[in-house]
């Protein structure tokens, strides 16, 4: 049981408390100019405990995550979740940038092995993977709770939460099961999922992890357009869209092409219908402790996101 | 064990032979061969493919371990008036060719500089003569004791202690397109079918690479 004693953040307060949690998901691109994502934090900031701020997902370059962190965190004064992967960076640079995030104000991290550089547009850089994502949460709990890293004394310690990813897609499920064992064995304060969208292998996955004690934050995906739940569905491996969702958000653009207001509405209303029964299952069932929405790009769905938290409560 | 070996691009092998003419070719007898790298075959295709491009081939010889220095002293001794009028050696061996025939030379002829014809790819396991596979990188800490003789080091695209990453779909890794067993999953299914799932669940520390970041030598007398 990985007990949360202390609030180094606002996230660590709200699970030491056992309140439902919501957070949101940004993705700063290619870019030096955080503008639009701030733009897109301070939209989500009123409705979510705290925001991930990725770390070059699918292998793709974009922005240092720690610098973005620090810049959203500043200039939309939303809290953040920093993403950090292991694929970059060896365990030495990564205890520096944890003291690094710490003296940014970065109090939050997730643990994440990171996709492969042969997936993304730099496949020629060399993957480090010198550690991974469970030895990572156990470097930051050393360094948090003992103040050393490696038995030496960090003159100024770091005070972060670390989370870590689970996969309820993942088949064999019982390997990823066993995994998160190790997971929360290192030390994870929260987990938060991959996007999910089938209810019965959800409630068996997480009464299955249930044992470990680690708080659990379902990744889900509410989709903006039919062309994002299309594309989520034929370019994410491993999760599919279910057809009568694909036929729905179909139905809404091409019925309501004329009239965008109405049709963003019907999308908006369409999530709301679909997510507060799966969520409202869930929670009847004890296996949530909140919900990290990875929708990137569609601020406007938060405070549907809250009614669904406030009726299921 | 056979270290496997693929041939260079002739072009590249050319570009390395720019400034030589008179060339000696070394052709390693047992790893090589197996791969057809090299051995007789290999130094005779590249000998006639040399010749056609204008160099003169010295002496051709076809050692039985390249990568052992006391058969290299002994096969050099062979040749020694040829190597006089020699300008460079292309040895179609194992990269440890180059190092062994190198020290093996540098008294008496470190003006000859050594150039390789292959590739080294990895420490194979031979299916059959064309089918080789990594199944060992030769860390210098070996785990497969408690990981059911299968290793993560090797079989896992990222070398991971703890796997399986996000990157496995339905058993296969990310890497090569969904294509590829993942290794942790292997793992899995091995010490499963062990009843050794204990081995699975246990959490493992980052490989120490203290020891085997840098270049290894095992001397024991």
């Amino acid at each position: 049981m990985n007990t949360i004693n202390h609030g180094y953040s606002k996230l660590g307060e709200k699970l030491a408390k056992k309140e439902f949690i919501l957070t949101g998901e940004l993705e700063p691109e290619k870019t030096c100019d955080l503008s639009h994502t701030i733009q897109e934090a301070k939209e989500m900031a009123p409705y979510v405990v705290a925001a991930n701020v990725t770390d070059s997902p699918l292998g793709i370059v974009t922005i240092n995550s720690m610098a973005a962190t620090h810049i959203i965190q500043r200039e939309a004064n939303l809290e953040c979740i920093w993403q950090l992967t292991v694929r970059d960076v060896n365990k030495l640079g990564i205890a520096g940038m944890i003291m690094g995030a710490q003296a940014l104000g970065i109090h939050n991290v997730l643990s994440l092995t990171g996709d492969h550089p042969y997936l993304g547009d730099m496949r020629e850089s060399k993957p480090v993977f010198d550690l991974d994502s469970a030895t990572l949460v156990k470097l930051v709990r050393e360094m948090v709770d003992t103040g050393k890293i490696n038995g030496h004394e960090i003159e100024a310690p770091p005070k972060l939460h670390v989370g870590a990813a689970a996969n309820p897609n993942a088949e064999p499920m019982e390997a990823e099961v066993l995994k998160i064992g190790r997971k929360a064995e290192a030390g994870a304060e929260f987990i938060q999922t991959q996007v999910v969208y089938d209810l019965d292998r959800t409630i068996e996955f997480l009464s299955a992890i249930k044992k470990f004690g680690v708080p659990v934050l379902l990744g889900i995906f509410p989709m903006k357009s039919y062309a994002i739940a299309k594309g989520f569905d034929t370019f994410v491996p491993g999760v599919s869209v279910p057809k009568e969702i694909l036929a729905k958000w179909k139905g809404i653009k091409t019925d309501l092409n004329t009239d965008k207001k109405l049709q963003k509405e019907a999308y908006d209303q369409s999530n709301y219908e679909f997510f507060k029964p799966f969520i409202t299952e869930l929670r009847k069932k004890n296996l949530l402790d909140g919900i990290h929405c990875m929708a990137v790009h569609y601020p406007r769905i938060f405070p549907k996101l809250v009614d669904v938290i406030e009726s299921t409560n | 064990m056979t270290v496997i070996t693929t041939k260079k691009p002739f072009e590249e092998v050319l570009t390395a032979l720019k400034k030589s003419r008179k060339i000696a070719i070394v052709s390693c007898g047992s790893c090589a061969a197996m791969c057809q790298t090299g051995g007789t075959e290999g130094a005779k295709e590249m000998a006639e493919k040399l010749e056609n491009e204008g160099f003169e081939i010295t002496t051709i010889i076809v050692p039985e371990e390249v990568c052992d220095n006391r058969v290299m002293k002994k096969d050099f001794r062979q040749i020694e008036e040829e190597l006089k009028d020699t300008d460079a050696i292309l040895t179609l061996s194992c990269g440890l060719g180059v190092a062994s025939i190198t020290e093996v030379l540098a008294t008496k002829h470190p003006d000859i500089p050594v150039f390789i014809g292959t590739n080294t790819e990895f420490m194979g396991m031979t299916e059959r003569i064309g089918r080789f596979y990594m199944r060992c990188r030769g860390c210098g800490d070996c785990l497969l004791n408690e990981t059911g003789g299968i290793c993560p080091i090797t079989t896992c695209a990222k070398s991971l202690m703890n796997g399986p990453c996000g990157g496995m779909v339905d058993g296969k890794c990310e890497v090569g397109n969904y294509e590829r067993d993942c290794g942790w999953v292997l793992i899995y299914r091995r010490l499963k079918e062990l009843g050794r799932l204990d081995l699975y669940s246990k959490l493992r520390d980052p490989v120490d690479w203290s020891e085997s970041g840098h270049q290894r030598e095992v001397v024991w007398r």
